[in-house]
Formats: C-alpha cells, structure tokens, sequence
C-alpha cells in the first residue's frame, strides 16, 4: 500500500529534531554554517541535507506568528523530476511506498533539468552532478520503522502512513482548525504524498510551499502540465495562494 | 535487560515486496535497491538509555556494531518509553554524534605548573598523583574546631563542584568520598 | 516537579513561565500539544517571543525581574473575584491559621529587619498557637490576622494600573493571563505551571516560586492530575544529583547538613519541630531513621551505637554561613581554596561573572576536571587574556565515558528513576565517572594507611561497590534503597539480615537498617532493580502514571500531595481525571501520601485517624504563608540588583534587602547608568546544552546553531544603526563579548512607568574552546554574582548591558 506523510505545521515546534534525525540515519555531514540572523540553518537544502526547518516571523492580523515549516521532498504523485530524468536506473518510484528515488547513477544526467523541473526546488547537486534529496527513509519503511524525521517528532507535527489513512488525518485536522482559521489549508494534497497543513497563506511559510511555475522555465512548466491535471487547476491554486 | 518491542507501523507484506518489485519494472534495480533496504541497524546490538541532555528523561535505542570496532552506528528514540514514544529533539537525534565524535578526550592529559601544552599521562598515574595532591592539601588545611569552638572536621581550602551529569550511584559514592574528606565547599549544576 | 510528563496532558490551562519548554525541554510539548488538542488553554509570558509563545494560545510579554509583580496581581485577582476553591483553601491551606499579633508589612519590609545585620529576625513570623500548641485557626476567615485576609492586605497594592507599570505588560494582556489562569479554581478542572531558570536565576527567585504556590493552593491545583508546581529540570540527572545531596547544605534525601552547633548526634536527631496536632503526620518527625541509616551506609560495621554511628567523623559547618556556588568561587577568587574538582561541569562559562570564575581557576594550586571533551574550564590557562607561564595550578584533565557505554540510572524532572544500559565500550581509554571515583577513593584509603590528619572517615568509609575491579553501579543502586544489616522484626513482618529494605516505613534509628538515601527507598528491593521496569499499561484511573514503568521517588508515588486531590471525604475533586480515590475502606489510583483514612468518614464525622494532606509540612497544610525563608512570609516584588528603574514602584525598598552580595573587586555592577541602558537577560538554545560542553564539539548541531548571538528588537536595531546578522559588541559592567545580532520582531521594547525600556537576550552555550575560531563567548562574562536569599542562585536572568555596532 503507497505511503504519505502529513506535515501539520500547527504543531510545529521547529525543534528540529527530523532535521538531525534525518542527517543521522543516513549518515550525511554536518555543513559548516554562520548565523545569518536568523535560528533556520543550514540556509538551504543541499546534497547533504535533505530536510531544513523553514522559520519565518509574520505579524498576521496584529499578531506576531512564527512560521515553521519542515521543507522536505514531496514525493509528487506524477513525478516531474522522474518524467525529466528519463531513466529509471537514475530516478525510480518504489512501487510499494511510492517513494520517489534518486541513485548513483543521477550523476549521467543533466542535473539542472532535473533540478529545475521540482516544482519545489528540492533536488541538489553534489560537485559531480549526482543528485541527492529525501529517499522517504525506504529502508526503514520497507522493514516496518517509521521515516527518522516522523519517528522523532513530538509532537504529530510529521506523520506518516498509508497514503488513504494520511488524507483522511490531514482532513481531520484542517476541519479541527479550519473554525478558527479560515485560511487553513492542505498544500496541494492531490498530487503529493507530502500533505502540509497551514493555518495562513502557504507563502508566508515559504517560498515553495505550495507548486510554483512563478520562475518561467520552459522545463518546469513543462513539467507541471504533466503532473497537474489540467493546468488551470495548478493556476487557480497558486492564484488563492 | 529487557526490550519488549514493538509498535511499529505495519507495512503489510512490505519487507517481503520491497526486494520482488525489481523484476516488474523490466531491468535489474537490485544492488542498489537491495542496498537502500537493507537496515544498517540489522545486525547490531540493541540496548536502551535515557537520553543525557535535559530532565524530560526520553527512551532511546542505541545500536551497537557486533562486528570490528562494537562502536555506534545509530541512536533513535524508544517508541515503547511512555515519555517520548520515540521522540527526540535536535539534541537527543544527534546522540550517536556524541559518542562517535573524534573530538572526545581519549586519555587522562596532565599540564604542570606554568607548562604551555597538554601532556598525557596513564590512570596509575594520574589516580596517584591527585590523590597525593588530595591529602597534602587537606592535611595541611584541616580544621578539627572552629573559631566558636565546635568540632568540624573538615576542610576548606579544597572544593567540588559537579554533577547533575553523574548517574545516581556514582553522584551517591562521590558524595560520600567528599563528605569522608571533609569537603563542605560541595556544589553542583543545581546551584546556578 | 510534583506532577510528571505526561501528566501535562491532563492539563486545563498550562502556564508557561520562566521556563520555554518548546525550545529546552522539546519533548515536553508532545504532551502539552495532546492536552491543548484537548481544549487546554497555553500561556506563555517571557521577555522574549520564543518557540514556545508560538505554540500558545496566549503570549504576554514581560520586563526580565518582575514575575511578582505580575503573579501578585493575579493573587489579587483571585481574592478580589472570589475565585478560590473554598472547601480546599479551607481544609487543605493554612489560610485560616492565625498569624502572630506582632507580624506586620511596611512599604517592603516585614517585621523583624535588622538593618545592620541585613537580615531578619524570623520570630513573629509564626502562627498563634491554642494550649495544647496547636495552630489557632478562624474557619470563617474574618479575623484581620488570618493568614487569607493578611495575604489580601499585603497584594492590594499589585492593582492592575501599577503591576502593569512595573512589568511593562499591558493592562488587557495581565487581565487576559489572570482570567484564563484563575478559571482553574473550579472543582474540575486544573491548572499548572512549567517553570526552570527563568524563575530561580533571580535574587527573588525562591519568592517567584513561592507566589504561584500560593495561586496553586488558591485554586486548588495542587495534587490533582494536570496541576502541581513543576520545575523543569535542566539536566538529566540534576534531580538525582540533588536527591544524593551533592550541594552543601544538604545530604542525600533532602536532609539538612549539621553544622557545629549540633555537636552530638541525639542533637541532631532531636532538631526537628514536633507538631501537636494529632492531625498532623509531621513527616520529617521520622528524620532520625533516615539519618542514622544514612550514617550506617557511609561506614558500614565501623559505625555503631558506642561511636555515634561515625558522627563526629561527619564535615560541619558553621553556622549560617553559606558554602554555595558564589560563595566557593568567591573564597577562590580569594585565594583561600587550594584544590579544586570540577567534575562534569565547566564553571568557567556556567558560572555567573564568568570573569571572576576564570580569575579564580588561576589561585588555584590544583585542578582535577573530568569531562568528555577539552572544555573552558580544564583548559582555563590558556584561556583569552591569560599567559600559560603566568598560571601555577597543575591540571588534571580525566577522559569520562559517555552515558551510552556504561550503566546507571538518572531521575528526571518528574522523579522519575530510569535504568541506562550499557551499549559499546568505553571509546579509547575513557572511562565511567564511577571507575574514576572508585579508583580514587582506593587510593586515598592507600595512602592514609601510611598516616594522615584524622584519618578515620577515609579509613572506615565503606568501600565495596566494585565487582571484577569494575564500579559496578547495581551495589551502590541497593545501598541506596538500603538493607537490613541484622534480622529485624517491624510490626508483624520479620526481616533477614541482608534483605533489601521494601520500602522507608522500615527504617530503623537503632543501626539495624543500612539505608544510602531514604527517597529512594523502594527502588531496588528483593523484587529486583525497579528502575528498570517497563511495563506499558496504565493504572485504573488512566491518567497516564504508567505505575510500573520505571519508579518514582518516594514509593513510587507519581503525583505529590495527592490527597488534596480529593474532598474530605476521600472522593475526587475531578472525577475524569482521579488521582485517588477512598473506596471500600481503602485507598485506590496512585500510592497516597499516607495511607489514613479520608478527613471525614462515611458517617459525616471526623474521622480521628485522619491526617492532614502535606505531610512534609510542621502543621499538615500547604503554606500560604509561609514562615521559613530568609526574605519574607509573603512575596514582595524588588526590582533586580541591575535595573532600567530609578525606583521600586511598589515600596521605598529598591531592591532585595536580603539578597546574597560579594565584595572583591570583581564584583561590580551598574544600576540606572547610562552606560548600560539596556535589560539583559540569558537563556538556552534548543540545539546546544547548558554551556555547550558536550554540544559545541559536535558538528551537527552546530551546523544547527553555530555562533553566539544577541537577540533584540527591529526598534533597538534602528535605534543602534545596527542590522540583522552583523557582529555587535555586548558590555556590562563586568565584561564584554562579540556576537552576532538577531533583529527581530519576536523582541519589543516595552513603557516601564512611561518610559521606553528595550532588553535583549543573549544564550548562555558558547565558550572559546569551542568552534575552535575561539570567538564565540560565554554570556556570563556579562552576568552578576548576586544571588538569591535562600538559595544563593545567582541571578543572571536580569542585569543591564550595552550593544554596540563594532
């Protein structure tokens, strides 16, 4: 039965623990990074770091807020960046979880196309072109473990479980909050089977939090004309957005 | 010790399907596939802590390698501690980081008076040399009366202070070889 | 605490204050995130916005110092509105007790100021007694010298209007706070408050406890599942640690430390206060035990009867004289202290004035310091600013294990005593703190076998905790819960010389038991290593005390003072969330604090073996007034030693007259100076822990949190011409140190008194050793070391800095 994950964000508490999780379970080095101003580090997502927790300070409504939202791959329903690669042996969606893989063999490929096809801006690069993101801890999945970064949450902020459970969950939670905040929503949950939940415009939270053809690239709209059926529906989601 | 686990979620049939799915997609994906499901944890040694950070007193898992080195190759929280359910924050996931960390001190080091470097030196050593330095200074300071009068027995020019990071039976024996000393001046993480 | 985890979940209102649990006890929120999805209400007030406020349902801001203020105008709120839980106040409280005709308040003293010896003389501090010496008590409450009126005469004056002047929070934010909070006095629901150093790191920080100790006894929060006074422990084993009286003042199980005055034993068995009231347990009336069992475990046969059970071999101080963290350094600093251990900890980024510390390590002539990496302290000679061939002290710097490779156990926050397990060996030549202590007494013993000053505690110490010539911790875990050291008849159970006492109903004062802590008697006993249980069901009342997983000081009791839980009659205040409960003559739910019979029987009538629920306590009642700290009865806000504020709003008393003040060079400070316009305050960072020692050296977490950084407002910011991400320099009147600013909406200036008051914020986990840039320093170069009354913590949570663009 496919897998999914329901990231609630308003249970969040950016201890990032799933940030460390992540880095332990598959071995990855820490980067070395400088404080920008700001507690979010490492700045962005690279091919050793393959979950950063996104902390924004919004005043909403008179109120201050901080955002948090845990960017990770959304293991898209249709896969723009599998379409993209072209080759299974480098790009393969495992059956069972529906987990979309990158391999050793990414680094044939033209990275940039693949990387400017993610509707998210996931993947990275290592110096040879090898291409590297969330592989949904399928090792662990496939022997019965919780994904690391759902495993050490506290909160339920990361869930994770078959795809039919995870909607169901997701609604729940969007009608809990959806009284109090109107502007609730779940992020894309047709085509991923990375569910996020916000209470206010997903772009406060981050930039690609929900699908984005804003940067005009002939691939990445190629690209989401493939994996959201028909366009206008992708259109008039970034639009509410 | 006892680890009676586990909860796990279900993955129906999946452990089995992870490795026959190879063949349907028409090209052999094995090695690597293989490879990334594959637990590294599989053959280790499992035993529980507590993590050492903050009181909340969260369960992990520690795996430890049964072959060459026997060091750690994972911590992750405990899904049966009642407290955590398998929780950990950024500090309790990077437990393995702590002890498999190329910066811990190895050995006892020694600087002498005015010396500008470390130096390292044995335990026989090391253990002698402080506890000759022990009893020079607290024969030479031991007060047996106070200025009113009254047996103390005790000592004030030697202090301790340390440490919410000892378990229980080791805070229990150093405070009772303080206290035979005749240490007052005893504090720890608790005072500040 | 006196509650536990997750009992939060059981929570109506949580009050977070003083403490941000989301970022320093994260998996605390696992169970807050459960009761608020329960409809619990979260506050949070703190100087700063933090992970925590943004997960509450309200924030409110607060000047750093001013949590009296802010909780006495909640007191007010309470009595004004007639919020109280009646019967519990009444039955539960000392409300109604008498106070001494002669105790009085006066504009921010109370009675019994000695100004010249700045201190006070406690003697009206005291309750009127009846002729059999038992408290005098009004049960309407209408007497002016009831403890209830006096509490409402003494926090008239934290009216809304001024406790808002003095904290800065607003007038509808306070009445916010107050009324949600103060909706827990009803019967069925329940309230708590999370609280670490944000309160005790003050020089009123025992008083910060105290006030919402006193809104809990109002409301009826304390012992009922989801209530209680919870201190959120910083460390692993702090509790433990604390618990094996590893502080001056106290031996292991909370027992007093003698000082000279109490030369004989029987003296010392005879201290305590005895209660006449029969409904009174007087707990600690059972001390002597505990105290010669005590003595028993440290000297084992060499202690008997004929030498006072080894005694006079016992330290002692002298009387009323501190021998607290700022009064060790401080004596250092002096040059009075010759050898030093520093084990497990690094004083030389934690402790307050940090410079004043690092000056000290140099008197020293020398140093043991056990740790797992080179940290500030062991490496202190070749700190900034200091010359290694100028520094005498000879270093020992001893390699201990991780808590992974050995095996133990630590007691948390909630009392909790858990079972580590040892995973891989020892890396390189490390070693378990046990092994190092063992070896070290051994050779000691070695050496005053050739002679020595007094020899016999070091000769006659027992010890035996080793097996293979390993520390072997399971010996020393049942010492601890003690043994019987003959056989022993108690009541109609008999007992076998060598069998693991049950629990510390069977300790003896004649030198029969051998017990090394009596609170944790109970926890490895001939059942086995209670610690170690992992047992995943819960108890019939399904609150969440998991009874047989791990074990809980003392009888494995998981919520404290739970017989106020129930009414008179032994039924439950809340009958969803029961604690315990009287059913069919007995008690049932969680291990009652003292297993009498309910206030009230079946028929109505007293029951004459009932007693009183706070069982710690003289009279049996909790304390509203309270007469056994050094700095009042009642709290009274006093502003921080360092302060924005030309005056204390609330009396011509400044500040604390009683706080705890140093006077060597070192020890400066700067109130009101234009100098250091700005409040300070420090705290901790989700990724590192404590000063960082064991956080800095790990690269993913400081990947995570990499430099040390100043936190402050977008106006502060402008203000300074200083922007987001640049290195700033932070000064007070005892350091400086260079760090990165944080500008950011999650600070806010603040109107003190009308008056624009900005604070910033600093972390405390960063040191010069490591990153190895040796830039990024500790914020307590800038701290001050005064410290509080009673406890002597030193209050680095409010002093006053600058910031400047470098």
């Amino acid at each position: 039965m496919s897998k999914a994950f329901f990231v609630d964000t308003t249970v969040c508490t950016a201890c990032r623990g799933c940030q460390v999780a992540c880095k332990q379970w598959h071995n990855l080095p820490a980067e070395l990074t400088t404080n920008r101003g700001t507690n979010e580090n490492p700045p962005d997502l690279s091919f050793d770091t393959y979950k950063v927790v996104r902390m924004r300070e919004e005043v909403i409504q008179k109120k201050l807020n901080w955002l948090f939202f845990p960017e990770q791959c959304r293991h898209c329903l249709s896969p723009p960046c599998l379409d993209t690669a072209g080759d299974p042996r480098a790009v393969y969606k495992d059956e069972v979880t529906g987990a979309v893989i990158y391999t050793a063999e990414t680094r044939f490929l033209n990275a940039d196309d693949i990387i400017s096809s993610c509707p998210y801006n996931i993947p990275r690069k290592s110096a040879d072109g090898t291409l590297a993101k969330c592989d949904m801890c399928n090792d662990r999945v496939h022997n019965g473990m919780m994904p690391s970064c759902v495993q050490t949450c506290p909160t339920g902020a990361m869930n994770f479980g078959d795809e039919k459970e995870m909607k169901e969950l997701a609604q729940k939670r969007l009608n809990d909050v959806k009284s109090r905040y109107p502007e609730a929503k779940l992020l894309d949950a047709e085509d991923v089977r990375v569910i996020y939940l916000t209470l206010y415009d997903p772009k406060l939270y981050f930039k690609y939090a929900v699908a984005s053809n804003s940067d005009v690239n002939l691939t990445r709209q190629l690209a989401l004309k493939k994996m959201f059926r028909p366009l206008t529906a992708i259109a008039s989601r970034v639009l509410q957005a | 010790m006892e680890v009676t686990r586990r909860d796990f979620i279900k993955i129906t049939g999946a452990t089995a399907a992870g490795l026959a799915v190879s063949g349907s997609l028409g090209f052999d994906l094995s090695p690597v596939k293989a490879h990334a499901q594959m637990l590294k944890t599989k053959y280790a040694k499992e035993t529980t802590t507590i993590c050492c950070y903050c009181a909340v007193g969260c369960g992990a898992i520690v795996h430890t390698s049964k072959k060459g080195d026997g060091r750690v190759i994972n911590i992750e929280g405990d899904p049966d501690h009642v407290i955590n359910r398998g929780a950990l924050c950024s500090k309790g996931a990077a437990l393995a980081g702590l002890v498999e960390n190329e910066n811990r001190l190895l050995n006892p080091m020694y600087r002498a008076p005015y010396a500008t470097e470390w130096k390292e030196v044995t335990w026989d050593w090391a253990i002698d040399r402080i506890a000759r330095r022990v009893k020079a200074t607290r024969d030479a300071s031991f007060t047996a009366t106070n200025a009113a009068g009254q047996t103390v027995n005790r000592t004030t020019a030697i202090a301790s202070v340390g440490s919410a990071a000892l378990d229980n039976e080791e805070c229990w024996i150093y405070q009772a070889m303080l206290r035979a000393l005749g240490l007052v001046y005893i504090e720890h993480q608790a005072r500040i | 605490m006196t509650n536990h985890w997750i009992d939060l979940k059981n929570s109506d209102c949580i009050l977070i204050m003083g403490s941000n649990a989301a970022e320093n006890h994260p998996i605390s929120f696992k169970w807050i995130t459960e009761a608020q999805k329960n409809g619990a209400k979260v506050i949070n007030v703190d100087p700063r916005f933090t992970r925590t406020s943004s997960k509450s349902d309200i924030y409110a801001p607060l000047r750093s110092g001013t949590d009296i203020a802010f909780l006495g105008g909640m007191i007010k709120f309470i009595l004004d509105n007639k919020l109280i839980a009646e019967e519990y106040v009444l039955n539960y409280t000392n409300a109604s007790f008498l106070v001494n005709k002669d105790y009085s308040f006066n504009d921010g003293l109370f009675s019994g100021w000695d100004a010249k010896a700045k201190k006070y003389d406690r003697s009206t501090w005291t309750f009127q007694l009846d002729a059999n010496g038992v408290p005098l008590r009004d049960l309407m409450m209408k007497d002016n010298l009831c403890v209830i009126n006096l509490l409402k005469k003494h926090y008239d004056r934290y009216n809304l209007k001024q406790v808002s002047k003095i904290t800065g929070t607003s007038e509808a934010e306070l009445l916010e706070v107050y009324k949600t909070y103060a909706a827990t006095g009803a019967n069925d629901k329940a309230g708590t408050i999370m609280y670490a150093m944000g309160w005790t790191q003050h020089t009123v920080g025992v008083q910060n406890i105290r006030t919402m100790s006193i809104i809990q006894l109002l409301l009826g929060n304390m012992g009922i599942a989801g209530g209680g006074v919870n201190a959120l422990r910083g460390e692993s084993n702090v509790q433990g640690s604390t618990d094996q009286g590893l502080l001056f003042h106290i031996w292991p199980g909370y027992i007093p430390s003698p000082n000279g005055k109490i030369a004989k034993l029987e003296d010392m068995l005879k201290r305590r206060a005895q209660s006449k009231d029969p409904l009174s347990l007087n707990w600690w009336q059972n001390e002597p035990k505990y105290i010669v069992s005590f003595l028993k475990s440290l000297f084992g046969d060499k202690a008997s009867a004929e030498n006072e059970f080894g005694y006079p071999w016992m330290p002692k101080l002298d009387e009323g004289k501190p021998y607290s963290w700022l009064d060790l350094f401080d004596e250092m600093y002096k040059g009075s202290i010759k050898g030093f251990f520093a084990w497990g900890m690094n004083p030389a980024c934690s402790g307050s004035n940090a410079t004043k510390v690092r000056k000290a390590l140099a008197n020293l002539e020398w140093m043991v310091n056990v740790n797992l990496f080179d940290n500030e302290t062991g490496s202190f000679w070749k700190g900034p600013e200091t010359i290694p061939e100028n520094v005498a002290t000879e270093v020992f710097m001893l390699p201990a294990c991780v808590s992974v490779e050995k095996e133990g156990s630590i007691s948390n926050s909630g009392r909790w005593m858990q079972w580590r397990y040892a995973g891989p060996k020892p890396l390189g030549n490390s070693l378990p703190d046990g092994d190092i202590i063992m070896e070290l007494g051994l050779k000691l013993k070695e050496l005053y076998k050739e002679g020595g000053v007094f020899p016999d505690p070091i000769l006659n110490l027992k010890w035996d905790y080793m097996a293979d010539h390993k520390f072997d911790p399971h010996k020393v875990a049942k010492q601890i819960n003690g043994f019987f050291v003959k056989d022993v008849k108690v009541g109609d159970q008999e007992f076998k010389m060598g069998s693991q006492v049950p629990s510390f109903a069977f300790l003896q004062n004649d030198g029969s038991t051998s017990c090394g802590n009596w609170v944790y008697a109970g926890s490895y006993t001939d059942k086995g290593n209670m610690s170690a249980r992992r047992k995943q069901e819960d108890a019939p009342n399904k609150i969440g005390l998991y009874p047989e997983f791990a074990w809980a000081w003392p009888v494995n009791r998981r919520i404290i003072y739970n017989r106020a839980a129930v009414d008179p009659k032994g039924q439950p205040y809340d009958a969803k969330r029961w604690v315990i409960q009287w059913k069919d003559g007995k008690w049932i739910g969680d291990v009652p604090d003292g297993g009498q019979p309910p206030l009230v029987g079946p028929d109505g009538q007293p029951d004459p073996k009932a007693k009183h629920p706070f069982i710690m306590t003289v009279h049996g009642l909790g304390q509203i007034f309270g007469p056994g700290l050094n700095d009042g009865p009642f709290p009274e806000h006093y502003e921080p030693l360092e302060c924005p504020v030309e005056k204390n709003f609330m009396s011509s008393q400044f500040t604390s007259p009683t706080a705890a003040h140093y006077g060597t060079s070192a020890d400066t400070f700067a109130t009101c100076d234009p100098r250091y316009p700005y409040v300070g305050t420090t705290y901790r960072v989700s990724e590192h822990w404590q000063t960082g020692l064991l956080t800095r050296p790990q690269p993913w977490l400081m990947e995570l949190q990499p430099q040390m950084f100043v936190e402050m407002s977008e106006e502060l910011g402008a203000l300074k011409g200083i922007r987001n991400g640049e290195r700033v320099k932070v000064s007070s009147a005892r350091g400086s140190l260079e760090c990165t600013a944080v500008v950011t909406k999650r600070f806010k200036p603040m109107k003190i008194a009308g008056t624009v008051v900005h604070q910033v914020g600093m972390p405390y986990n960063y040191g010069w050793r490591w990153p190895t840039s040796g830039k990024e320093e500790s914020a307590n170069l800038l701290t001050p070391s005064v410290g509080d009354p009673n406890t002597r913590i030193p209050e680095t949570k409010a002093f006053m800095v600058n910031v400047t663009k470098l």
